[in-house]
């Protein structure tokens, strides 16, 4: 017997078997008595092992054992409701510190070239004070191309 | 319906109790749980062998089944659908397990094909004569001895009642495989109960 014919074997028993192989494994049942015998094998086999599922018994009592099934019911619903509507935590916190950062970013950017910009002092390289004693005050910085008037 | 009717839950049918569970009655629930508990728990421990996983997986079972009490359709019974749930949490669990352990030795050669053509045909009835209860333990203490491919393959067909094709799509094996497991372990089935009959008597 090949090992192709005991499977057919089987699934014969099994009912599985294509209807056009069916007459042919007959056959074989019929003729090799090696063959018959698998077959009553396997057809037991079958029959005791469904009729005999082994039963299985929770130890825990019926609350205990209820109780851990609630509470897992209970945290996945915590999960659940959570994940739809967060609260206000870290992450929506985390919301409201991007754009805040930014425009502080933008505020410190402002300011620091506000004083990096050369103040009038330090441009004013040719100082034209001629009318120092009128109280007026000219400054002119070449590299800007600005003149102030400072009149008193 | 009465609140006095709607209480009387140990007389409620499956069906009236998955529907006051729907919507959103726990002790509806409680009663299907306390119901059931003993054959979903059964399955998942002849799936696993391992009793602290059977019951961690049958009360998973349970939860998943409260979340989807909406997708019961009743086309078949409330236990079918529940064994179906807890099956297929024991196909995950043993799925990831095998990511983390190599095949047995058995195993492999048994794939490579021929180990069942060399074993002896069971002439005499191995379970003749044997009370249920007595049968029952020894099929569960031979299933013991099978590895977890074959028992898998072997308790899906003839507890589940899964058709080769439906077995090969779950477990993710070829038709063939599943066809060549399932036969294979019911040779060693016959072998294990020949032998466990032979122990007993001496």
């Amino acid at each position: 017997m090949s090992s192709e014919q005991m499977l057919e074997i089987m699934a014969l028993v099994d009912g599985e078997l294509a209807t056009g192989r069916r007459a042919d494994v007959q056959r074989l049942l019929a003729a090799d008595t090696e063959a018959a015998t698998l077959h009553r094998e396997l057809s037991a086999m079958r029959q005791v092992i469904r009729a005999h599922e082994p039963i299985g018994q929770v130890a825990d009592t019926r609350e205990f054992y209820w109780s851990q099934i609630q509470r897992r019911i209970e945290q996945e619903a915590r999960a659940a409701a959570h994940a739809a509507n967060p609260k206000p935590g870290l992450s929506s916190w985390l919301r409201w510190l991007v754009p805040a950062v930014g425009v502080a970013a933008v505020a410190v950017a402002v300011t620091l070239q506000q004083t990096a910009l050369p103040s009038v002092k330090e441009v004013a390289t040719n100082v034209d004070s001629s009318q120092t004693e009128a109280s007026s005050l000219t400054y002119r910085s070449d590299a800007d191309g600005v003149t102030v008037h400072w009149i008193n | 319906m009465p609140m006095s009717l709607k209480n009387d839950y140990p007389s409620a049918t499956d069906e009236q109790l998955v529907g006051w569970s729907r919507e959103g009655d726990t002790e509806a629930f409680e009663q299907l749980v306390f119901r059931h508990r003993d054959k979903i728990f059964a399955r998942a421990l002849m799936m696993m062998r391992n009793e602290e996983e059977a019951l961690d997986l049958s009360q998973e079972a349970w939860v998943k089944s409260w979340q989807r009490l909406h997708q019961f359709q009743g086309e078949s019974s409330f236990a079918t659908w529940m064994t179906r749930i807890v099956i297929n949490l024991c196909l995950d669990q043993i799925r990831r397990q095998k990511k983390m352990r190599a095949e047995s030795i058995e195993q492999m050669e048994e794939d490579l094909g021929g180990v069942e053509r060399h074993m002896p045909i069971e002439h005499a009835n191995p379970t003749e004569g044997l009370e249920n209860d007595e049968l029952r333990k020894r099929i569960d203490e031979a299933m013991g001895k099978l590895t977890e491919a074959h028992r898998t393959v072997l308790a899906l067909h003839e507890f589940q009642g899964l058709e080769y094709k439906e077995i090969a799509k779950r477990v993710g094996i070829s038709i063939g495989t599943v066809m060549s497991r399932l036969f294979y372990a019911r040779r060693r089935m016959a072998s294990l109960l020949q032998g466990l009959k032979r122990e007993r008597k001496e």
